[in-house]
C-alpha cells in the first residue's frame, strides 16, 4: 500500500474505495450509530418541512407573557415576544436547515469543481488550485464571515453565500486525494486512450466513484454549515425578518433570559442545533469509515478523525 | 490504570478546590475607607472621552460629573441652580448676560479654574462651530462673544436676547483651556481627534482615573472640587456587553446598582434590590424621509399618506411586548417627562387600520396584486433600515409588519450598525436621498431646544436622521431661541410640536421608563429622567451613600 | 537534504500565504461602506476642509494604490496603523487583546486535553463495552454544541457561583497579589470550561484510535503475557503513540483558536482578541481589523508550519 506524505491535512492515498452502488444505504442500515443519526435526522426535516401545517400556534401572534412558563399548552414556554416556543422551534429549524443545505450546496459546487479540476488535471492546475485551498484554509473563518456579513447587510442569501465560500475547503481535498486516485485506474487509461473527451469520463467514471465520499464529506459539511449560521445570528448578524434556531438563541440572549430564568427560551434551540449535528456528523463520520476502512485504524493522521474538518472548517468557530 | 484515575481525580480534586476558593474569595466592592465605591453596571457605552465627538448619553454624563458647567437641574429636575456660576443676571435688553463664578477653583491638575477658562470655551467653540466644534454649535447660537474681565466674572454677548440661555449652559461643559488650547490646529479639526484620555484633567465632583473602554470607567472623589463635595469615595461605571451578565453581575453583588434594567429582569429584581421606574425621555421613532427634494417615492412626502401609517401603528401591543408595560404611547418630539414643556393637546394616533385604509384609499394608492399598494407606477413596498444597537427595533418591526401588510403596505427589516445606518440613511453625501423609512430612538433633555433642533436644515449630517428641512419651522425654531419669556416661549414651544405632528417626519412610538435598580445598602441617589446617572445635574452621584 | 528542501519549501509558502493574506486584507476592507470618518465628521454642513482634514488624519485622502504601498511600508517597520476608535497604536490594541485570550484558550485546550485523554481511555480499555459507547457519544455530543449555547448553559448553572462576564473584577482597588490571583483564576473557569468542553471530543478519539492501535499489536500481547500491569503498558506505548497527533492537533488548534474564541468572548464579555475584532467591525475600525487579521492570519500559518513540522520530524514513517 503507497503511502503519501503526511502533510496534516493530506487524505491517505489508499486502497480503491470500494465503489459498489448502494454503499450509502448499506452503510446506513448496517451501522448503528449511522442508523440512528439518519433516523434523528429524517424526523426534524419532516418536522421542519411539515412546520406551516403541524405548528400547533401561529408564528407572529402572541399567545401570553413574555417568557410565559412551560404548560400543558404550551409545553416549552413562550419566548421573548410571548410566541409559542415549539412553533418556533419547527420555523426556526426550516430555516437553519435551508441555510444549512443551501451553503453547503454553494461549498460542495464550489469545492466539487476545483477538487475534481485539481485531481484529474493534475500538474499545474493542481499546484495553483492547492494554492488558492491552503490560502482559504488560513484566513481567520469566523473573523472573515463577521466582516462580509457586516458590511454586505444581513440577509439570508448573503448568510449563505458567506458560509458557502469558506467551507469548501475540505470537501476539495478530500475529492482531488479521491479523483487523483481514480484516475489512475485501468479503465479511466483505457478510455482516454480510445479518445473520450475529458468530460465524459469526468462524468461517466469519476464522479460515480467519487460520489459516495461527496455524500459523506457533504453532510459533515451541512452540520458545520449550521452551526455557522448559529453562530452568526448569536453575533447579531443573522436576518433579522427570519426566525432560525441562532436567531432564538440570540433574541434570549438579548432579552435576559437567563437572569429571569426563562431558561427555556434558550435552551431547546440549542438543544435541537446540537442534535441536529451530532446526527450528521454520525452519519457523516460512518459514511467515510465505510468508504475508507483504512483510515479508521491506519496510522493516525490529524484528519482521520474529523468530525469536522479539522484543517480547514468548523474548528476556529469556537 | 488505577494510577490515571488517580491523577485524573486528583485534577479534578484540585480545580473544585480552585474554584470554591476562587468563587467564595469574590470580592464585595468594599473598601476599607468609609465612603465606598459606588459600582454602576450598565448595557451602554461611553463611546469617547472627547466632548467634540462623543454621542452616547453616557458619555455626555461622565462630562457631566467631571467638568465645570454653569449650571444644573436641581433635584425635582425644574428649576436652574447654581454649578459653577454662583449667581446670574441680565442686562442690556437681554443681550449681555453675566455669570458669577467660584472663587479659588481648581483643575484637578492643581491650575487654577477661572472664568477665564468658561470664557475661552464659550469663544473658542464659536471659531470652530462650522468645523471641529460642531457638536457644541447649537450650544453657542446667537453668542457674540464672551469676556472674563477678572476671574469670577464672565460675561457672555448675545447678538440678540436669547430665550434659553440658561437650558443651553446647562449642556455646556468648561474644558481646561492649558490642555485644550494646543488642540485647536487644522482649523479646529484637531479638536475631534484629541483622545481626552484617562486621567482627565477636569474639575468636578469626581476625576475620571481609569477608562478602559467598553469595559469600565472609575470616578475617584476630587477633594478640590469647588463644590458640595461627594460622600462616596468613588464610583464605576462598568460596561456589559450583554442584559443577562447585567443582571446576574447585579445579583451576585459585583455591582451595587444598575442604570438600565432590562425589561425582562424588573420582576426578579424586585425581591432583593430598590428598583425604581421614572418616566423616562428616551422615546423610540418611526422615521420617514421627509427631504423634500428627494427624488424616489416622494408618495411618502403625501401627509395624508403619513397620517395612514401612523394609524397603522398598534403602540399598546408594542408598550406590552416590546417593553413590557414600562412605557407609555408617544406623540411628541418633546417627551411628557420634560414636564410643561410637553404639548398635552398632541395625543399618539389611535390604532385604526379601518382608518388608515380609508386614508390611503382616499389619497388615491389602489391596492394592486398580492393586496399591496401601488403608487406612481412602483408597489408601495419599502425598506426599513433599523441600527443593531438599539435592540427594541427588532420586535417593534415583527409588530409593525404584519399590520401594516393589512393597509396595503409592504415593509422588509434592513439591520445595520449605527454607522452603516446613519450613512444610508443620511446618503449620499448628506443629501438624505435614497432612504425611505427607518427605526431608531432619542434620548431628550429637558430643555426642548436640543430636540427641536434635530429636525432643522442645518442639522444636516448632523443630528438629522430624517432629512427634513423646513424654513418655516427654522424659523420658529430660531424664534424660541430667541424669547426671553419663559411662558411665551413655551407657547411657541407647543405650536412647533403640533407643527411638527402634522408635518409627521417622526411617528413617535413609546416614550420609555427609565428603571434602575439599587441594592438595598446604598441610598440618596436624585431620580431623574435620564436616570440616575444623567447629564441634567451632579447632585446625584454626589449625594448617594452607603445606608 | 530531503529533510531541509521540505522544511524550507514550506516556510517558503507560509510567508507567501502571510503575503497573500496581507494584501487581499487590505483590499477587502477597503470596499467596504461605512468608514470611522463618518462618524467623526457627523457635523452639521461638514465642511470640505474639515472631511479633508479628518481623511488626512487617517490617511484616506490618498488613492487605494498608494494607500497600499504606504500600508506595507508600515508593515515592514512593524506599525500596524493607529486605530480609529480610541486612537492608540493598532499593535498595542491588539497585544493587550492577544494576552487577554491567551491564557484563557490555554486554559481550555489543557481541560480538552484532559478530559479527552480520560474519555479516551476509558474508551480504549473498555472497548465493546457499554462505557466505551458512552464515552464516544459523550465526546460526540459536546462536541456538536454550539460553542456560545454551551456558554449559556453553564452560565444558568453556575450564575452565583462563579463570575460570568469579564476577566476581572474592576472594582477591587488596590487588590494584593494573592485577591487578585483568586479573581483572575475565578473569572477565567467558565470560558476555559466552555472552550474544553468544546473541543475535548477530539482528543478522545485521537487517544482512544492511538490506543486501539497500540493495544492490538504483537509487542503488547507480549507485554502482558509477560505479566506487565495494563498502567504500565499504557503509560509506556499507548500514550507515546497518541502524542504526535495530539501534539499536531495542538499546534493546529491553537492557530484557529485565537481566532475563533470570539463566540465565548462574546458570552462571557471577555476582552481578548474575538471581541476586539467584533467591535471593530462594528466601528469600522479598519487600522484595527487589518492589523487583527494579519495576526490572526499569522498565527493561523505559524501553527500549521509548526504542525507540518512536527510531524515531519517526529513521524517515521513518511516517505515520498
Amino acid at each position: 500500500m503507497s503511502v503519501a506524505v503526511r502533510e496534516p491535512g493530506a487524505v491517505i492515498e489508499s486502497e480503491p474505495i470500494r465503489s459498489r452502488r448502494g454503499i450509502v444505504w448499506e452503510t446506513i442500515r448496517r451501522r448503528p450509530s449511522a442508523a440512528i443519526g439518519s433516523a434523528i435526522l429524517l424526523v426534524i426535516v419532516l418536522g421542519a418541512l411539515l412546520a406551516p401545517w403541524l405548528a400547533p400556534y401561529d408564528l407572529h401572534k402572541q399567545v401570553g407573557p413574555v417568557f410565559g412558563h412551560p404548560s400543558w399548552s404550551h409545553p416549552l414556554g413562550l419566548d421573548d415576544g410571548g410566541i409559542d416556543m415549539v412553533t418556533l422551534l419547527m420555523w426556526g429549524a426550516r430555516v437553519s436547515l435551508v441555510v444549512g443545505f443551501a451553503a453547503t450546496f454553494v461549498s460542495m459546487v464550489i469545492g466539487g469543481t476545483i477538487g475534481v479540476a485539481a485531481g484529474y488535471f493534475g500538474g499545474k492546475t493542481d499546484t495553483t488550485l492547492m494554492r488558492i485551498t491552503d490560502y482559504f484554509l488560513v484566513i481567520p473563518d469566523v473573523p472573515l464571515m463577521i466582516v462580509v456579513a457586516a458590511i454586505w447587510g444581513p440577509s439570508l442569501f448573503h448568510i449563505i453565500i458567506v458560509i458557502g465560500i469558506l467551507l469548501w475547503t475540505s470537501t476539495a481535498r478530500v475529492i482531488r486525494a479521491q479523483v487523483k486516485s481514480v484516475r489512475e485506474r485501468v479503465y479511466v487509461k483505457r478510455a482516454r486512450s480510445l479518445g473520450a473527451s475529458h468530460t465524459r469520463i469526468v462524468f461517466r467514471h469519476v464522479l460515480p466513484q467519487v460520489a459516495p465520499l461527496l455524500i459523506a464529506n457533504t453532510v459533515l459539511t451541512i452540520a458545520v454549515a449550521i452551526f455557522d449560521e448559529t453562530a452568526l445570528a448569536f453575533l447579531g448578524l443573522g436576518d433579522p425578518s427570519r426566525i432560525s434556531l441562532g436567531k432564538m438563541i440570540e433574541n434570549a440572549f438579548q432579552r435576559a433570559a437567563i437572569s429571569t430564568g426563562a431558561w427555556w427560551a434558550i435552551v431547546p434551540p440549542g438543544l435541537l442545533v446540537a442534535v441536529i449535528i451530532l446526527s450528521c456528523s454520525l452519519v457523516g463520520g460512518a459514511l467515510e469509515d465505510a468508504l475508507n476502512p483504512r483510515l479508521r485504524v491506519a496510522h493516525l493522521s490529524a484528519r482521520s478523525f474529523r468530525l469536522r474538518p479539522l484543517v480547514g472548517r468548523g474548528r476556529e468557530a469556537v | 490504570m488505577r494510577k490515571r484515575w488517580l491523577v485524573a481525580l486528583g485534577i479534578g480534586v484540585l480545580t473544585v478546590a480552585l474554584g470554591a476558593y476562587a468563587a467564595s474569595g469574590k470580592s464585595s466592592g468594599k473598601s476599607s475607607q468609609s465612603g465606598g465605591t459606588f459600582r454602576i453596571g450598565t448595557s451602554s457605552r461611553i463611546d469617547s472621552l472627547n466632548p467634540y465627538v462623543a454621542f452616547n448619553q453616557d458619555a455626555y454624563s461622565t462630562f457631566e460629573y467631571i467638568y465645570p458647567l454653569l449650571i444644573q437641574y436641581d433635584k425635582a429636575n425644574s428649576k436652574f441652580v447654581a454649578d459653577f456660576a454662583t449667581s446670574w443676571k441680565t442686562s442690556n435688553g437681554g443681550k449681555t448676560w453675566t455669570f458669577k463664578t467660584r472663587k479659588g477653583a481648581k483643575w484637578t491638575d492643581g491650575k487654577p479654574l477661572t472664568a477665564r477658562d468658561a470664557a475661552w470655551s464659550i469663544n473658542t467653540d464659536i471659531k470652530y462651530a462650522a468645523s471641529g466644534a460642531a457638536n457644541a454649535a447649537g450650544l453657542i447660537a446667537h453668542i457674540k462673544n464672551a469676556k472674563a474681565p477678572n476671574a469670577t466674572t464672565l460675561v457672555v454677548n448675545y447678538a440678540a436676547p436669547a430665550g434659553n440661555v440658561l437650558g443651553q449652559f446647562q449642556q455646556f461643559a468648561i474644558l481646561p483651556e492649558h490642555i485644550w488650547a494646543k488642540h485647536t490646529g487644522h482649523k479646529g479639526a484637531d479638536l475631534k481627534t484629541f483622545a481626552n484620555s484617562a486621567p482627565v484633567v477636569g474639575a468636578g465632583p469626581f476625576k475620571l482615573t481609569k477608562f478602559k473602554k467598553d469595559e469600565i470607567a472609575l470616578f475617584q472623589r476630587n477633594n478640590s472640587f469647588y463644590g458640595e463635595k461627594p460622600k462616596a469615595d468613588a464610583f464605576g461605571l462598568r460596561m456589559f456587553s450583554n442584559s443577562d451578565a447585567l443582571v446576574s453581575a447585579l445579583k451576585a453583588h459585583e455591582i451595587d446598582a444598575i442604570e438600565d434594567v432590562p425589561a425582562t429582569a424588573i420582576k426578579t429584581l424586585r425581591s432583593g434590590f430598590n428598583v425604581r421606574s421614572v418616566p423616562g425621555v428616551d422615546q423610540t421613532d418611526f422615521i420617514i424621509n421627509s427631504n423634500p427634494k428627494k427624488s424616489k417615492h416622494r408618495e411618502l412626502l403625501n401627509l395624508k399618506v403619513k397620517e395612514a401609517l401612523a394609524h397603522a401603528i398598534d403602540r399598546e401591543q408594542i408598550v406590552k411586548v416590546v417593553f413590557l408595560g414600562t412605557a407609555k404611547p408617544a406623540s411628541s418630539i418633546v417627551p411628557p417627562a420634560t414636564g410643561k414643556w410637553f404639548n398635552k393637546n398632541l395625543k399618539p394616533e389611535t390604532f385604526d387600520l379601518a382608518l388608515a385604509n380609508k386614508l390611503l384609499d382616499q389619497a388615491g394608492f389602489k391596492k394592486g396584486p398580492g393586496g399591496i399598494r401601488v403608487a406612481g407606477g412602483h408597489k408601495m413596498s419599502y425598506q426599513v433600515i433599523t441600527p443593531t444597537d438599539v435592540p427594541s427595533t427588532n420586535r417593534t418591526f415583527q409588530i409593525l409588519q404584519p399590520d401594516f401588510k393589512k393597509i396595503g403596505i409592504q415593509l422588509s427589516q434592513r439591520a445595520l450598525d449605527s454607522t452603516a445606518a446613519f450613512e444610508a440613511i443620511s446618503g449620499p453625501n448628506n443629501k438624505y436621498l435614497n432612504f425611505d423609512l427607518a427605526m431608531w430612538d432619542w434620548v431628550a433633555l429637558i430643555d426642548p431646544d436640543f430636540m427641536l433642533s434635530v429636525v432643522t436644515c442645518a442639522q444636516y449630517g448632523g443630528w438629522s436622521d430624517s432629512g427634513y428641512c423646513d424654513k418655516r419651522y427654522d424659523r420658529m425654531y430660531s424664534q424660541q431661541q430667541l424669547t426671553p419669556n419663559q411662558d411665551k416661549r413655551r407657547a411657541l414651544v407647543w405650536k412647533m410640536q403640533a407643527y411638527l405632528y402634522n408635518k409627521r417626519p417622526y411617528i413617535w412610538l413609546a416614550a420609555q421608563d427609565h428603571v434602575w435598580a439599587v441594592a438595598k445598602n446604598w441610598g440618596g441617589l436624585v431620580a431623574s429622567p435620564q436616570g440616575p446617572f444623567n447629564s441634567i445635574s451632579k447632585l446625584s452621584l454626589t449625594s448617594v451613600h452607603q445606608q | 537534504m530531503r529533510g531541509a528542501d521540505y522544511v524550507i519549501k514550506r516556510v517558503a509558502f507560509a510567508l507567501l500565504t502571510v503575503f497573500i493574506a496581507v494584501t487581499i486584507n487590505f483590499a477587502l476592507f477597503r470596499l467596504a461602506p461605512g468608514t470611522a470618518v463618518t462618524n467623526l465628521a457627523r457635523v452639521p454642513h461638514a465642511t470640505p476642509e474639515t472631511r479633508l482634514a479628518l481623511k488626512r488624519e487617517f490617511g484616506l485622502d490618498k488613492s487605494k494604490l498608494d494607500q497600499y504601498f504606504i500600508y506595507l511600508k508600515q508593515l515592514s517597520r512593524g506599525n500596524l496603523g493607529i486605530s480609529f476608535e480610541n486612537s492608540q497604536p493598532v499593535r498595542d490594541n491588539l497585544k493587550t487583546a492577544l494576552i487577554n485570550t491567551i491564557p484563557m484558550v490555554l486554559l481550555g485546550t489543557l481541560f480538552a486535553i484532559v478530559i479527552g485523554t480520560i474519555t479516551g481511555v476509558l474508551a480504549a480499555w473498555r472497548r465493546g463495552t457499554a462505557a466505551e459507547g458512552a464515552s464516544v457519544t459523550t465526546a460526540l455530543a459536546f462536541y456538536s454544541m454550539p460553542t456560545h449555547w454551551l456558554g449559556l448553559m453553564l452560565v444558568i448553572l453556575f450564575a452565583g457561583t462563579l463570575p460570568t462576564g469579564g476577566m476581572t473584577n474592576d472594582f477591587l482597588i488596590n487588590p494584593s497579589f494573592w485577591q487578585h490571583f483568586k479573581d483572575l483564576v475565578a473569572h477565567i473557569t467558565l470560558p476555559a470550561l466552555t472552550l474544553g468542553l468544546v473541543l475535548f471530543g477530539e482528543y478522545t478519539l485521537i487517544v482512544r484510535s492511538a490506543m486501539l492501535e497500540t493495544l492490538s499489536e504483537d509487542y503488547i500481547l507480549t507485554a502482558r503475557a509477560k505479566g506487565l500491569r495494563p498502567a504500565a503498558i499504557l503509560r509506556m506505548h499507548a500514550l507515546r503513540n497518541a502524542m504526535l497527533p495530539i501534539a499536531t492537533l495542538i499546534a493546529l488548534s491553537l492557530g484557529y483558536i485565537v481566532a475563533g474564541a470570539i463566540l465565548v468572548e462574546t458570552v462571557f464579555s471577555w476582552p481578548g482578541i474575538g471581541r476586539a475584532v467584533y467591535d471593530a467591525v462594528l466601528a469600522r475600525d479598519y487600522p484595527m481589523l487589518q492589523g487583527a487579521f494579519l495576526v490572526l492570519t499569522v498565527s493561523v500559518v505559524f501553527f500549521n508550519l509548526v504542525a507540518d513540522l512536527l510531524y515531519f520530524k517526529l513521524d517515521p514513517r513518511i516517505t515520498e
